[in-house]
């Protein structure tokens, strides 16, 4: 129905339509899939100009924190270094991913604004490039992870299947939430600084930093946690450690679930996204 | 199947902007006469809405260049984005066969802390090149900017014309069928504008279709062959470019 060659704009035509555009979009950003790529790496490479470092400066950060918070709670808690630290590590970094994804959402539609309003390029590719971005972070910062599994000798345990299992879903995941508050935030205003609070106050209610040995396996307080379910997936399994097979099935229901309800506020809300700008 | 022609097609079109986070009522007693704008109202569930566009037809084949005139507010630059396909018809439709080139703001996806080249990069890939073409092109469009060495050097040490200059060579090295331009082609300096001219002329005569939005009766004279006129949301027939005085007398 739509090419480079053909367009077809028109007036709502009940809500199958608005679903079938919507559903269009989404093609024709996989079809220009180079574009959300494109804008993904100048995103990295400009926010970082002029640095020798580049995104190595977050890494260099965030491996500070690793240590400093690695000695200390192991300390604190009576837990062994080689134990704790690849935990903390893990736990950062890709609570990084997270946080990253979902605050950097909120800027997805209003930091492309031009754009948006002159051209006919998919929404969709806008949040590629958001969840693009954060990706291509987390392979700076992977440089902590393979640190600790190389230091702590974790690769003689850990099992990698499992892992990026995990990664899928959370990626998959964390689209939907940053799409969502994408669409929110252009709308209104207020809901980065919201947005931004619930990830601060998500990364101490997660076992970031903590283990969650005092509550026991299901606890409704970890299991209501998406986040729990994001990291446990992920890490566990790199630790050399069996994740509960719950998470994956919470993961794999929440993107589902997830995606459907995003989707279906996009379709209603798309011809308008672009005037709330 | 046999190959689209270029056309576009324009039935019936209105256009609306909510418009949020203002009260119609307080704004409804200072609308007493005013000349600029669209129509300001509220639609049925309340909001304040813009009435920008309302009621337009009209048929563009190959060959035809329009030019579109009115008041400021009168409705041209939200044809052109609707024409682009930014923003969706609240009723009517809008039918546009072959390649759109969009050239409403030369600054889109410029970054000013990039290089020249990094720009043309990423201006390409924002009208639909890849980056084959565009490696392809690289050349052609550095000579045309004629900035040579400053191309490696960030935008934001650029004077303003030369900007202009450089935004306007990669602007213009798009293939399209249909080109949309606002008002802007008074650009750079003389010598720059003789060279742009006649990159526009060329591109119009490769284009199909032009519309064209100025304020320029002189400018539209050199590039349009028709003229179709706005005011307050609502379109004239489209005439032929001579009768361009008697449209603009009716008023
Ligand atoms: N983003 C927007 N939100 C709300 N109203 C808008 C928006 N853009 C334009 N309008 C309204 O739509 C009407 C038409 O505006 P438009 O920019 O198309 O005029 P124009 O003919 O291009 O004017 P000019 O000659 O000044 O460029 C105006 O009344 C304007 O107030
Ligand atoms: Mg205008």
């Amino acid at each position: 129905m739509e090419s480079a060659q053909h367009m077809l704009r028109t007036g709502r035509r009940g809500t199958l339509f608005e679903f079938s555009m919507a559903l269009r979009d989404l093609a024709m950003s996989w079809d220009r899939r180079g574009l959300a790529w494109s804008l993904a790496w100048h995103d990295v490479v400009s926010r970082y100009r002029g640095s020798i470092l580049g995104p190595f400066w977050i890494t260099i950060s965030m491996g500070l924190m690793v240590l400093g918070i690695g000695l200390l709670y192991a300390r604190l808690f009576g837990i062994s270094v080689a134990e704790f630290m690849p935990y903390v590590a893990m736990g950062i970094v890709f609570f990084g991913l997270m946080s990253g994804t979902i605050n950097e959402g909120c800027e997805t539609f209003v930091q492309a604004r031009n754009m948006l309003s002159q051209t006919a390029l998919p929404m969709f590719a806008f949040v590629w490039r958001t969840v693009l971005r954060n990706l291509i972070n987390l392979a700076h910062h992977a440089v902590i992870i393979v640190a600790v599994i190389v230091v702590f000798g974790l690769w003689r345990e850990m099992v990698i299947l499992p892992a990026l299992a995990g990664l899928v879903l959370t990626v998959l995941n964390l689209s939907w939430i940053s799409m969502l508050a994408a669409i929110a935030s252009a709308r209104f205003r207020d809901i980065p600084q919201f947005v931004m609070s619930v990830m601060q106050f998500a990364i101490f209610m997660t076992p970031v930093f903590w283990k969650p040995d005092a509550f026991p396996d299901r606890h409704a307080f970890l299991t209501l946690n998406p986040f729990y379910h994001m990291l446990t997936t992920i890490r566990a399994p790199l630790l050399g450690e069996q994740a509960d097979g719950l998470s994956y099935i919470v993961l794999a229901i929440a993107a589902v679930l997830g995606w459907a309800l995003t989707f279906s506020v996009f379709a209603v809300t798309r011809r308008r996204i672009v005037h709330y700008l | 199947m046999k190959p689209p022609e270029v056309s576009i097609t324009v039935t019936d079109l209105s256009l609306r902007f909510p418009v949020y986070g203002v009260d119609a009522k307080s704004l409804k007693k200072n609308l007493a006469r005013v000349t600029v704008g669209g129509r300001l109202g509220s639609s049925n569930t309340g909001a304040t809405e813009v009435t920008a566009l309302s009621n337009i037809s009209f048929n563009l084949r190959p060959g035809d260049r329009l030019g579109l005139v009115g008041h400021n507010g009168s409705g041209k630059t939200t044809l052109l984005r609707a024409l682009s396909g930014a923003y969706e018809p609240d009723e009517g439709q809008i039918e546009v066969r072959g390649r759109i080139a969009a050239l409403l703001d030369l600054s889109l996806g410029i970054d000013p802390s990039a290089t020249g080249v990094d720009n043309i990069r990423l201006r390409g890939r924002i009208a639909g090149m890849s980056a084959k073409e565009i490696e392809g092109k690289m050349d052609e469009i550095a000579a045309f900017s004629g900035l040579g060495p400053f191309l490696a050097m960030p935008m934001k040490t650029y004077s303003a014309g030369m900007q202009a200059r450089l935004a306007f060579a990669v602007a213009t090295a798009v293939e399209a069928d249909v080109l949309l331009m606002d008002e802007w082609i008074s650009v750079g300096d003389a010598e720059f504008k003789k060279l742009a001219h006649r990159r526009l002329l060329n591109l119009v005569e490769r284009a199909g279709i032009l519309v064209l939005a100025s304020h320029d009766t002189q400018l539209l004279r050199l590039y349009c062959n028709k003229v179709m006129r706005m005011e307050g949301g609502i379109a004239s027939e489209v005439k032929d470019i001579r009768r361009i005085d008697e449209l603009l007398a009716a008023a």
